[in-house]
């Protein structure tokens, strides 16, 4: 009974600390965003690791970025006079709802491929591409500006689904696509001249 | 994996400006309101308001009905913007039901009245475009400032809430339109008008996963 007690002073005392962290976010205060996205974190891995059991840790994390997405987007919602968990957990319920409803539909989404060596008689697809200087490419790649080359690493070096890579970097899908196909026309005139 | 997400942390923190928290979801009706009535009254002024309006001010059924659809406005509104406030309490989707009953009880029972004293052989739903018309102008402004603000909030239940909005909407339409149209045949309103706001709350529920949407609130706060 008496644990109970200490345990629901210090459940409130959290709730108190991250309802001010939040109302110190509303402010525009980065560093108690910072401490507050922190602890929300780790809060979040949680509660979906717990409620998605089934869920490999991959998918936990990409829910949890959703989560934290939205969080971001919605801060205005937040009454600074009301309690944080609770707010904080409506969003995690509707965003678990929404990634339970993706999931359910997703194996209805994929068609299943039988994985058949596939084989074509021209003669062009069957020479060895010449490789190119591995080191060039390297000095190349480093030598684009800061978005094509994140894009560039994120799409093409680490083979992120552009989804992934869009919300990993904060830019829009199209953004990714722009900077891609911009980097692959700056790598392509970089190393045949 | 986790490496993503403490840079989206980063990119959050560093990109953070103070936002203003939205107002209650009450006071957030009451601007609506205000500004919806002023757009209703300079619809139907532009309209020309009804003729014997002053001798319907007399006819209680008539002043229930309009002040009835009105709270109903008001109460769909305020349960509308507070479903996009995450935690807030669903209590309040059932604020709207008791004006609502009211509104739809008083026209149905004047529609009763109507068929028991004109007999089901001389009942007949007449054709009332203009009805349908003045309901969706007088409720344009009032729809497109609801989406905007709902727009605003989380999209937790977008069907259900842009129903809701949909209901405030047409409800003050509904209102300006029975200051316009000098027709009090209960049928006609029961069709004519309350079928048109039931029809815009329909396609607002419809719509409501593509106005309302994550990526779209996402996107807006980047």
């Amino acid at each position: 009974m008496v644990r109970h007690g200490l345990d629901m002073i210090d459940h409130g005392a959290s709730n108190d600390r991250l309802a001010a962290l939040m109302r110190a976010a509303q402010a525009g205060d980065a560093g108690a965003y910072v401490q507050l996205l922190q602890d929300v974190t780790a809060r979040l891995r949680r509660i979906v690791g717990r409620q998605r059991q089934f869920l490999a840790a991959e998918d936990v994390e990409d829910l949890v970025q959703d989560i934290l997405l939205s969080l971001h987007a919605a801060r205005a919602t937040y009454n600074p006079r009301r309690p944080f968990m609770p707010w904080l957990l409506a969003i995690v319920k509707n965003r678990l709802a929404d990634g339970a409803r993706r999931y359910a539909r997703g194996p209805a989404r994929e068609v299943h491929v039988e994985d058949l060596d596939v084989t074509f008689l021209a003669e062009m697809t069957n020479t060895v591409t010449e490789v190119g200087d591995p080191e060039a490419l390297r000095q190349a790649i480093e030598a684009l500006p800061a978005g094509q080359r994140e894009a560039i690493e994120m799409l093409k070096l680490r083979e992120m689904s552009l989804k992934e890579a869009a919300a990993a970097s904060g830019t829009s899908v199209g953004a990714l696509k722009v900077a891609t196909h911009r980097a692959m026309a700056a790598l392509r005139n970089k190393l045949t001249s | 994996m986790t490496a993503d997400t403490n840079r989206i942390l980063e990119r959050l923190a560093a990109g953070v400006e103070p936002v203003r928290p939205l107002a209650t979801p009450w006071r957030r009706a009451a601007a609506w309101c205000g500004v919806s009535l002023a757009y209703v009254g300079a619809v139907a002024v532009t309209m020309s308001v009804r003729r014997d309006v002053i001798s319907t001010l007399s006819d209680s059924g008539f002043v229930v009905e309009q002040m009835a659809a009105l709270l109903t406005g008001v109460a769909a509104a305020t349960a509308a913007l507070a479903t996009t406030i995450p935690g807030y309490s669903r209590k309040i989707l059932l604020l709207p039901l008791l004006p609502l009953a009211v509104w739809l009880g008083n026209v149905g029972q004047s529609c009763v009245q109507d068929w028991m004293a004109i007999g089901p052989q001389n009942w007949a739903i007449a054709e009332h475009w203009p009805c349908l018309v003045v309901t969706i102008v007088a409720g344009a402004l009032p729809s497109v400032a609801m989406v905007l603000m709902l727009r605003r909030g989380a999209p937790l239940t977008p069907g259900l809430t842009l129903a809701l909005g949909g209901l405030a909407a047409g409800a003050l339409g509904h209102f300006g339109s029975r200051l316009v149209h000098p027709l009090d045949a209960s049928v006609v309103v029961l069709v004519w008008h309350i079928g048109t706001v039931l029809g815009l709350c329909l396609l607002a529920r419809l719509a409501g996963r593509h106005f309302l949407t994550w990526r779209s609130l996402v996107q807006a706060a980047d």
